[in-house]
């Protein structure tokens, strides 16, 4: 990552406006513009096919897998347009980290999990990986659990605490946001509990925007909440406005269960 | 940023290169058999050639001026047609029922060992399948033959025998794909389990059966040496089950190594006729199959509509067949009759192949010695070793593998992590790929002799037969390692590239290392397709036994081409029983080697939890 002249400068804050996107002839996402605040929990809630996910994937540029996807609007993240021709993906990727639904642990020690992050980025030296693993693992809140084991594969691990461990993993290389694509909704409660736990702490140090099927999980655990309806955002605002007086019909139908 | 741009630039073109070098083979396969057939073909008059039923060649014969002998391969072609059905007739049946037999009415302990032991003759050389047939089938069937033995009879069971592992363990795979529920569903009707087998759960999984078939006959189509040591070769029509024969594949390595220039042309031609053959079969019976696989997804209403005079005229063959397979099976109140056929088939099969393996082994341990293996050739003495054979074959398989190895995993990584469906190049690639299946090996051994051999000088050397066969691992590498790479979860491609890797890296830390064991496992089966194969050998690579190779310019023998030269000659049979036992040895040891293997790696991706 050596590109001295103008090395792009990626912000804590999220700042959208008239984003759409179509996946082939589908638009999936309808003039959206949305301000994610620094150092908060933001959460997308919103039925299935609504779009939250494909908003959330904008912001590291994952939709860029897949084919056919085309994007349009402003993205930026601090002063950063992410979709600017001259963006390092990669860098951009190591800024905004992400989880995913599934945990997708690699196959390979606890460890070399948390590590491969740094090393993708050139760190080499043994003292410096021991550091930033011990320092990943104690902010994921896992690292009593694991430090006796750190050789043994990963995939040997439970299924929360491998959730935990893509969160030390995607922390190892210090973003300023990360990205929560329901990652609780593959987990038990208890799990589920650690995680939202979690949440609460990284939110001093990262912002945090998470995608939830799960409004209690908004309520406890989110500062903002958007609320997303078939491609478009219906409502946007501090979440216990959204969950107490929500502004739109839809909104209040959705949270008092009366869809979705 | 730019370092990391200019080698994730680098790997895209690296992986490309190997795609395309896959569509090069190709192409050059196919110019260099057309370009040296062309004249021949020109020469002798396509027509006359392929229906022309004698076959007299004079090696003295050139393009130009008059020819004193003559050239005609119909009695090849009759031959290759009836020697494939006499293979289908008892390689298909039986393997079928077989099938059958494993899946529905076998014991379990019986049923783990039969299968392991069927899928691990697939990978017994061919070489020694037709020593076998010299040695054991030949003098049992001269009891009743006017002759020795050889003929049509023999080639068919032989050639029967080496399908019978790949009609047995893909249907079986098919047989058992079917849903449970469809078995249940018959049972609660009040049907038999014989009937819900025959009437419900057969039928379901007719086009990975009709599948398998298609494999075999393109086996036994294109299977050279085994054929040679049991037909009797003579360029006549065979008559009678005991009549001499000759096939297409057998012709070409007979007389490849003498030929003249016109002879040479017209061996080449035969070559192109065969591959002609091939994909006549494959594309015949691959719609077949591929239309049986539409029509058992669609209702029957949709179907009909368009399909071509011999789409029908196929379809209602294909119908026939069932039902005729269908109603052996099923006849009569009792319904005994599939059971009793399903039973016997897996007998019969599990009694060939303790015959094949037991007889080689009971008639070659005890010629087994040091000084077989690894003493010093003398002439002129008894003193028969295969050490300079041993050395061929590591220098072979080293090399092979080498070229080999890179070419088809980054062909895959390519197909995989690269390519985009419906790119026009991507189905080149793909086609490239299915091509180079299909080719029968004595086509690939034309092909080195006719361009490897000649670049390095004119004579044969390890160094030819070793590029030779590469082009040949060439799908088996790819298919296999792209089957490992599709299993990798996308998950963990998301995963790397959400950190901020690249795409090179996520393919080389992630990727590649998840697909290992499917990816060993290939390796090792190249390497025991090189063990097995001898038809590919034999003219790019020589068949000398007695000088022990010093560099890849040097000419030798592998092991199975040994055998063949040895049980040839006949005068060294205890030392062919012996070469045969070390090559199954090997072969058996390299296939359990895989599943160890792929074992152990699984046990570590998956996790120590277990």
């Amino acid at each position: 990552m050596k590109n001295n002249k103008n090395e792009t400068v990626f912000g804590q804050n999220v700042s959208v406006k008239n984003a759409n996107l179509w996946y082939g002839d589908f638009q999936a996402l309808k003039n959206i513009g949305i301000e994610i605040p620094e150092g908060k929990v933001t959460a997308f809630i919103g039925p299935s096919g609504c779009g939250k996910s494909t908003f959330l994937k904008c912001f590291n540029r994952m939709n860029d897998l897949v084919s056919g996807c085309r994007v349009e609007g402003e993205f930026k993240i601090g002063e950063a347009d992410i979709y600017d021709r001259s963006t390092d993906v990669n860098a951009l990727r190591k800024n905004v980290g992400m989880v995913f639904q599934k945990p997708n642990p690699f196959p390979m020690s606890v460890y070399d999990n948390v590590a491969y992050g740094p090393r993708t980025f050139g760190v080499r030296k043994r003292s410096e990986l021991d550091e930033l693993v011990e320092e990943s693992l104690k902010a994921a809140a896992m690292w009593d659990e694991l430090k006796d084991r750190l050789d043994k594969s990963a995939l040997g691990l439970s299924g929360g605490q491998q959730q935990r461990l893509c969160i030390a993993r995607a922390l190892a290389v210090k973003p300023k946001i990360i990205l929560m694509d329901e990652p609780t909704s593959a987990l038990d409660p208890i799990s589920t509990g650690k995680i939202e736990e979690l949440c609460e702490e990284l939110k001093k140090t990262t912002t945090i925007v998470i995608v939830t099927h799960n409004m209690q999980q908004a309520t406890r655990i989110s500062d903002k909440t958007g609320f997303f309806l078939l491609g478009e955002l219906v409502e946007y605002g501090d979440t216990d406005d959204i969950f107490s007086s929500p502004k739109d019909e839809r909104t209040e139908r959705y949270i008092t269960g009366r869809f979705g | 940023m730019t370092s990391t741009k200019v080698k994730e630039r680098a790997g895209r073109i690296a992986f490309t290169a190997a795609a395309i070098l896959c569509i090069v083979a190709v192409v050059a396969i196919f110019v260099f058999l057309i370009v040296k057939s062309a004249p021949a073909f020109v020469k002798l008059g396509v027509f006359d050639f392929v229906f022309g039923d004698e076959w007299q060649p004079s090696s003295s014969d050139t393009y130009g001026g008059a020819t004193a002998g003559t050239y005609g391969i119909f009695t090849m072609i009759v031959g290759t047609v009836a020697a494939t059905a006499g293979a289908l007739l008892v390689g298909g049946i039986l393997g079928y029922f077989t099938a059958v037999f494993l899946a529905f009415f076998c014991p379990k302990k019986l049923k783990r060992v039969l299968g392991a032991t069927i899928n691990l003759l697939a990978g017994i050389p061919s070489v020694v399948y037709g020593f076998f047939g010299v040695v054991f089938l030949l003098p049992v069937l001269a009891l009743i033959a006017p002759n020795n033995g050889s003929g049509l009879l023999a080639t068919s069971i032989i050639l029967g025998v080496m399908i019978l592992p790949t009609v047995v363990s893909l249907s079986k795979t098919s047989l058992e794909a079917v849903p449970r529920s469809y078995y249940e569903g018959a049972v609660a009707l009040g049907a038999t389990h014989t009937q819900a087998v025959f009437k419900t759960v057969v039928p379901a999984a007719r086009s990975g059966i009709t599948a398998s078939l298609v494999l075999g006959i393109g086996r036994a189509l294109g299977e050279t040496m085994a054929v040679v040591m049991i037909a009797g070769n003579a360029a006549t029509y065979p008559t009678g089950l005991f009549g001499s024969f000759r096939t297409l594949t057998a012709n070409i390595v007979l007389e490849m190594g003498y030929a003249g220039e016109l002879q040479e042309g017209a061996l080449v031609a035969t070559g192109v006729v065969l591959l002609a053959f091939t994909f006549l079969i494959n594309v015949v019976f691959g719609a077949l199959s591929s239309r049986a696989v539409r029509s058992a997804a669609k209702p029957k209403k949709e179907r009909g509509g368009k399909r071509s005079a011999i789409g029908r005229g196929l379809a209602a063959f294909r119908a026939r067949v069932w039902d005729f397979f269908g109603n052996v099976a099923y006849k009569g109140k009792s319904s005994y009759v599939g059971m009793c056929a399903a039973i016997a088939s897996g007998t019969i099969s599990g009694v060939i192949l303790v015959l094949v393996i037991g007889f080689i082994f009971l008639k070659g341990i005890p010629h087994l010695s040091w000084e077989l293996l690894f003493g010093k050739f003398e002439f002129a003495s008894e003193k028969i070793t295969i050490f300079p054979s041993v050395v061929t074959t590591l220098m072979a398989v080293a090399l092979s593998l080498l070229i080999a190895v890179p070419i088809g995993i980054m062909t895959a990584v390519f197909l995989n992590e690269y390519a985009r469906s419906g790119n026009i190049f991507v189905r080149f690639v793909r086609g490239a790929i299915d091509i180079l299946s299909g080719v029968p090996s004595i086509v690939y051994g034309l092909f080195g002799m006719i361009t490897f051999v000649k670049i390095f000088g004119g004579s044969s050397s390890i160094l030819a037969g070793s590029l030779t066969v590469s082009i040949m691992l060439l799908p088996t590498i790819v298919r296999s390692t792209e089957e490992s790479l599709k299993s990798v979860a996308d998950s963990l491609r998301e995963g790397s590239l959400a950190l901020g890797a690249g795409k090179l890296r996520t393919i080389f830390k992630v990727v590649l290392p998840s697909a290992l064991p499917g990816i060993f496992s290939a390796i090792v089966l190249a390497m025991g397709r090189v063990l097995s194969e001898s038809a590919p050998f034999i003219y790019t690579m020589g068949s000398v036994i007695w000088a022990t190779p010093s560099s890849y310019m040097d000419n030798g023998a592998t092991l199975a081409v040994a055998l063949y030269r040895l049980a040839g000659e006949g005068w060294h049979t205890n030392e062919a029983y012996a070469t045969a036992v070390v090559l199954i040895v090997l072969v058996l040891a390299l296939n359990l080697l895989a599943e160890w293997i792929a074992g152990k790696l699984n046990k570590k991706l998956t996790g120590d939890k277990k």
